[in-house]
């Protein structure tokens, strides 16, 4: 069961929108915030709020990469590889970030710390090779600067 | 009514439906007027996805998809012009460009949408070198359909068919671009009564039963129109047949009846008349209290026979019948003949039932329950109780659904008789009181009119002979009535033979 806090989350988000759908994707931010992940359970109990079928939060759960249907890592460590960022180094810094972690992109580390990831774009273009830690930028990298970044992770 | 032109032939159509939709209930969509879809099917919601039913309508500037166009007063349309041709060559290279190349395996080829339209429209030769997408060849969405993501054109017709008709949503289109494809929501498999309509309504061959996949080829198949015996709605069905067997029902269209569909039970009911369990040879009670196989002339004249003793010994009115709900027409117009020509008024029909659902499936486990009703007969209480009262010697019997459990449960009530004439398709344990055992002929097998819980009279020819010698009930008892020097005078009969 969702919180009574993001169930009223999702209420307010509802409360936004002409038609009750409209607010589903937001709905789906919050309840994974509270789980970290989105399991079955969880999708059919959102099916459930909006009067949808689960497969139809499913399709939206699946279509979207930000939304996850596995536990995730503590920590979301997603590099750009869009073309500006390859071109300035962005997959050399992800091959070297797979080879420290020892895990592929896609993958959580085994103790559970980081999920690796590449993705398209965050409009940073200027200051490739960029990542993403969770909700925040670290721009213009290098390699010794991107491990401390990792180690500082708890 | 508004006027619409069309390939230079003017129709006139209802307000309010698309391009697609008026020509299809004009009857000349795909008889005539060929405009190639996927993804539209008159029985689902408009999904406008696959793109291939694009027409070009005078004044618009942009090609227009029919299945979504909403006819207008005046509109002139062209179906098939270089400009339209162009476009669905286009739109079949791009379906085709990640279709793998297994029509050779696919159960589909024969009568795969994907297959025409590629005769029609498409490429000689490919224009693209990358590797096509490999995907999985065989996901089990549940236990009856097998989905191979590859040949899969994403047209949502399974999606939109588990969400509109059956209402279960089982089916999700996830993903997205390349790499979309069909799947279930996490441990709720494709589970409903009506599951195998998305291989029929699968355009290609990416939705298969688990019953019919890799069975038989298409194009060996004669498809003789038939009735779904399953219940008492009558679903008109194509009946299959290869090789002298049936291999398969798949729906056939009657807005009436059954839509397009067809419930899995009922669908399943073919292979009755290919089962093992086929009552395949008459036989007779013999001395040592076996019944003994013989010919069907002997058969029907010890049938004659128990009749003569009992009607000299007691009068006609120890003569009794049980009808059967799943005979046609024809059969209980020769019983009913028959009976009046000895001058018994005793008889009955036992109808199972069982669950029923709003969309489909009657209570009525039998094609012709309101058939046998019309012909009058009633419920069987009164004739099992004067069995019970010991005022029946004889009993014709049709079928054996009045040892259901709803009815006798067993057949120990019908020891005591003198006689039991049965005639019935499948063993049961009915055939150890039975005197004389005649075997029948199924609908599949005999064709003839059956009438469903509306009233609705539909006729069918026989799709395929028995494996067996056997005729017709109504012929059955047209031989004993004249072992017994009766005339019965059964419209049905007479009108078969002169026809």
């Amino acid at each position: 069961m969702v919180s009574v806090a993001t169930r009223a989350a999702i209420d307010a988000e509802i409360a936004k929108m002409p038609e009750k759908r409209g607010a589903l994707l937001a709905a789906l931010r919050l309840v994974q915030a509270e789980y970290g992940y989105l399991p079955p359970e969880v999708m059919e109990e959102v099916a459930q709020i909006f009067g949808l079928h689960p497969t139809e939060v499913f399709e939206v759960v699946s279509f979207y990469n930000h939304f996850h249907v596995q536990p995730r890592g503590r920590h979301e460590v997603n590099v750009c590889t869009s073309l500006t960022c390859s071109l300035r180094g962005g997959r050399g810094l992800l091959r070297q970030l797979q080879a420290y972690l020892g895990v592929r992109a896609g993958q959580t580390t085994e103790d559970g710390r980081i999920s690796l990831g590449h993705e398209e774009c965050l409009g940073a273009c200027g200051n490739a090779p960029m990542l993403r830690i969770d909700d925040t930028y670290h721009l213009d990298l290098d390699w010794v600067r991107t491990q401390q970044l990792l180690d500082g992770l708890e | 009514m508004l006027r619409i032109t069309v390939d230079g032939t003017a129709y006139e159509v209802e307000e309010g439906l698309t391009l697609l939709q008026a020509l299809d209930d004009l009857g000349v969509l795909m008889k005539g007027v060929d405009i190639p879809h996927y993804c539209w099917h008159p029985k689902l919601s408009i999904d406008g996805s696959c793109r291939m039913c694009q027409v070009e309508v005078e004044g618009v500037p942009k090609l227009q998809i029919a299945c979504d166009t909403p006819v207008r007063d005046g509109m002139v349309v062209h179906t098939g012009n270089e400009r339209v041709r162009k476009a669905r060559e286009g739109v079949m290279e791009l379906m085709l460009v990640n279709h793998p190349l297994d029509c050779p395996i696919c159960d589909q080829a024969g009568e795969c949408k994907l297959q025409d339209y590629a005769f029609d429209y498409g490429q000689m030769h490919t224009r693209t070198r990358e590797p096509r997408r490999a995907l999985k060849k065989r996901v089990d969405l549940g236990a009856t359909i097998v989905f191979d993501q590859e040949r899969c054109i994403l047209c949502r017709r399974c999606v939109r068919f588990c969400r509109e008709i059956p209402g279960t949503s089982e089916l999700a289109i996830t993903q997205r671009g390349d790499r979309s494809t069909v799947e279930t929501f996490p441990g709720k498999p494709l589970e409903n009564d009506y599951s195998m309509n998305v291989a029929d309504i699968c355009p290609v061959g990416a939705l298969t039963t688990r019953d019919f996949r890799f069975k038989v080829r298409v194009w060996f198949l004669e498809e003789v129109p038939g009735i779904c015996t399953g219940c008492s709605r009558g679903c008109n069905v194509h009946v299959g047949v290869a090789d002298d067997q049936v291999r398969r029902y798949t729906p056939r269209r009657n807005d009436e009846v059954n839509d397009t569909w067809l419930c899995d039970y009922g669908r399943m009911t073919y292979q009755e008349i290919g089962a093992p369990d086929r009552i395949s040879e008459p036989a007779v009670r013999g001395d040592a209290g076996q019944l003994v196989g013989t010919t069907l002339e002997q058969a029907v004249e010890c049938a004659a026979q128990l009749m003569r003793t009992a009607v000299e010994k007691e009068g006609p009115g120890v003569v009794a019948a049980l009808a059967s709900a799943h005979a046609t027409n024809e059969d209980l117009a020769a019983l009913r003949g028959l009976l009046a020509a000895l001058g018994s008024e005793t008889h009955g029909v036992p109808i199972v039932t069982g669950p029923a659902d709003a969309l489909l499936i009657r209570p009525e486990k039998a094609a012709n329950a309101e058939g046998a009703r019309v012909a009058g007969f009633g419920e069987p209480g009164l004739l099992l109780d004067k069995i019970r009262g010991g005022g029946v010697r004889v009993l014709i019997v049709l079928g054996h659904d009045i040892i259901h459990e709803q009815f006798l449960g067993s057949p120990e009530a019908l020891a005591a008789l003198d006689g039991v004439i049965l005639l019935d398709t499948h063993r049961s344990r009915l055939e150890q009181v039975a005197h004389v055992v005649i075997p029948a002929r199924h609908l599949a097998e005999k064709g003839g009119t059956v009438t469903n819980f509306e009233g609705r009279v539909q006729a069918v020819p026989a799709a395929l002979e028995p494996a067996f010698e056997a005729v017709a009930e109504a012929q059955v008892l047209a031989r004993i009535a004249s072992a017994l020097d009766l005339s019965i005078s059964d419209e049905s009969e007479r009108k078969r033979e002169t026809d």
